[in-house]
């Protein structure tokens, strides 16, 4: 049976050009029965928007309808790769694998899109998995690592048409094998979203990494969905430049217990940028540690947006460890940052704690390095790096300083 | 050479208030002249003048180093033209380390003088050097700036940053403060080991007693915003014994 679209058309309200283009390449697609699942689920939503939970200051909506018609963004540098690591790109056209896989990694090409829980609450990842089709007939690509990896896996993830790009990868970490992961968020589409489900089984130790500097006419959406299994390790740093609209959501879940996960982010936003960071971090187990650092920097006319929220249940979340930073520079007068750390604990003995601050930059320590002889676009560029830099020191050592340098040449573009 | 004619200066943009009513000095190339007075009298308000803190206005007067005028310069081209202040409270940098920062800095000033910049085993075998000289520890240096020292060690960390950048003319505001004797005698040390037939140095102290370690050639007295009194280091002395109301009195 053919898929019907005023049929489709009737699931949303309202839709406007970019859903009914949308609609359009849903009904081209193969007919399964969880790819219309999830897409009845973006339905509900559409792209979403001012009136949404969650997306009031990231409005998918009006920024896709502005887009319209514009020209594709270009394709933007990954970070830099170091020589010995695992290489692939990922685009609509399907995956790019280096020839030889090292030991412990093996890439798994799923015919039918595997079913995605709780997919209401998650309209861009619902999107990304019901729209996911690579050319190659992928529906979606598991990453296994059945042992520790000696080397870095980098993904850059590519639009190819300039049109639009959505794609979905799960990465299973098998018991106590180790992966540092590395994700380039490389543009190239109007509209991207992208989901990654990362399983990590008990004693699994991933450190993952995300970067993204994108142009002014792309919508890049990252959806990122981790489970930790007992005593499991995660480690994400994430350093976003922004595009015209970008965000990293992050839905983290402990669900055995002694796991430990550190999510960090820093954010510098240009004029026109905008940089969305949201994680929801259940602590759906006992004595399971959280620890987040979230620190950004935004011109004029940038945007930078914080949404965190730990969730503590009753008796499983017992013993919960948490603990939610977020900090940011108004460089000029004309940037925003829009925050909100929740905490929503129900749990009575647990360790909760968030901060959230924002403010310029201070004027007696621009003084006091402008009395040595440091100019002040250099002064504003090193005490800006100084301060975002906390975000980033749990990277890997290459990654890491990749990431600084990556900061440093942008801020001293910014101040210069 | 640094001269200062008549300068009226004035601090804070919304209700200025007058602080610095006429205050003209010189110190000439090779000398150490030490500025003396009560709380009040304008001596910090002098150092932020000289080195174009934000909020400290000029209303009338002129200030030349080496004939150059201050007041046509930002802060940091000043500080590249060789003024350098030793602040009273040293500010904290965090996650600027102390070598990056002065290196920073260095080839800064080094740059806007049209001067290579240092390389950096060069660098840090002079701050080695002139760390040792001020027991300063390798590991401090590696630390961000000023972030955890105790008040003695950030005033030697401002004594081991003129030392490194040989300034022309260094302004030391209250660098006795917070220090106990034998820090002082450290810091005084480090200063003396400055002293140059082509440097100039302005000393601001409340207390005579910095002055037994750094021997001035010339003290000022400072009330009011002007200079009251000027003497040879006789005059700290005397300040010392009979406060500053008696000179005040007498002037006046």
């Amino acid at each position: 049976m053919a898929i019907n679209i005023p049929e489709l058309r009737q699931k949303f309200k309202n839709p406007g050009v970019p859903e009914l283009d949308l609609i359009a390449r849903y009904a081209s697609l193969p007919e399964d029965e969880r790819r219309g699942r999830m897409f009845d689920a973006f339905a509900k939503t559409g792209l979403p928007g001012r009136r949404n939970e969650g997306w009031r200051w990231s409005d998918v909506e009006t920024a896709a309808a502005r887009l319209d018609g514009a020209e594709a963004p270009a394709v933007t540098p990954a970070l830099l790769q170091p020589d010995d690591a695992t290489v692939f790109n990922l685009s609509p056209a399907g995956l790019e694998a280096p020839d030889r896989l090292p030991d412990g990694l093996l890439v798994h090409r799923l015919q039918a899109a595997p079913a995605l829980a709780g997919s209401e609450n998650i309209p861009m990842a619902a999107l990304a998995g019901s729209l996911c089709q690579y050319k190659d007939d992928a529906a979606s690509i598991v990453f296994e690592v059945t042992a520790s990896l000696p080397a870095p896996v980098y993904i850059n993830w590519r639009g190819h048409d300039g049109d639009t790009n959505f794609s979905r990868i799960a990465i299973i970490v098998r018991q106590g094998a180790k992966l540092d992961l590395v994700e380039s968020y490389c543009g190239g589409a109007s509209l991207a979203s992208t989901l990654v489900e990362l399983k990590l089984e008990d004693e699994a130790d991933v450190r993952r990494s995300l970067f993204h500097a994108g142009d002014a006419r792309e919508i890049m959406t990252a959806t990122g969905l981790v489970e930790l299994a007992a005593k499991a390790r995660f480690s994400q740093t994430i350093l976003s430049l922004g595009s015209l609209l970008s965000r990293f959501e992050t839905r983290l879940n402990h669900t055995g217990s002694g796991s430990h996960a550190v999510l960090n982010a820093a954010y510098l936003c240009a004029a026109q940028r905008h940089c969305d960071i949201t994680s929801v971090v259940r602590h759906g187990a006992p004595s399971c540690v959280t620890r987040q650092m979230t620190k950004g920097a935004v011109l004029a006319g940038g945007r930078g947006v914080f949404q965190g929220k730990f969730l503590v249940p009753r008796t499983i979340g017992q013993f919960t460890d948490a603990d939610m930073q977020h900090q940011a520079l108004l460089l000029e007068n004309g940037a925003e940052v829009f925050a909100k750390p929740e905490l929503e604990i129900y749990a009575d003995d647990v360790e909760c704690a968030h901060g959230n601050t924002s403010g310029a930059l201070d004027e007696e320590q621009l003084f006091y390095m402008r009395q040595r002889g440091i100019p002040l676009p250099q002064a504003r560029a090193l005490l800006t790096e100084a301060f975002v830099s906390e975000a980033l020191s749990a990277a890997s050592p290459d990654v890491g300083e990749a990431m600084q340098t990556t900061a440093r040449a942008f801020l001293a573009e910014m101040h210069g | 050479m640094l001269e200062l004619h008549d300068l009226i200066a004035s601090v804070g943009d919304d209700d200025p208030k007058t602080i610095l009513n006429g205050l003209s000095l010189n110190v000439p190339s090779g000398e150490v002249h030490a500025i003396m007075g009560p709380n009040g009298a304008g001596k910090s308000t002098l150092s932020y003048v000289l080195t174009g803190r934000h909020g400290y206005n000029v209303l009338s007067g002129q200030a030349l180093l080496d004939g150059e005028d201050l007041f046509d310069m930002d802060p940091e081209a000043r500080a590249a033209a060789g003024l350098f202040l030793s602040f009273q409270y040293p500010v904290e940098i965090p996650g600027v380390p102390v070598m990056t920062f002065v290196r920073t800095a260095m080839n800064a000033q080094r740059a806007v003088r049209g001067e290579p910049e240092i390389s950096a085993p060069d660098f840090i075998k002079q701050a080695r050097l002139v760390a040792n000289e001020l027991k300063l520890t390798p590991d401090m240096l590696k630390r961000p700036l000023n972030v955890g020292f105790s008040g003695g060690e950030k005033k030697r960390l401002e004594i081991f940053q003129m030392r490194m950048l040989e300034p022309r003319f260094a302004i030391l505001d209250e660098t006795d403060s917070g220090l106990d004797i034998d820090a002082l005698r450290t810091v005084a040390e480090g200063v003396n080991a400055l002293r140059d037939p082509k440097r100039g140095m302005l000393v601001i102290t409340h207390y005579q007693r910095l002055l037994d370690y750094i021997k001035p050639d010339k003290v000022h007295v400072l009330s009011a915003g002007r200079i009251i009194a000027s003497g040879g280091p006789e005059l700290a002395l005397r300040l010392e014994k009979e406060g500053y109301d008696g000179i005040v009195g007498e002037a006046a």
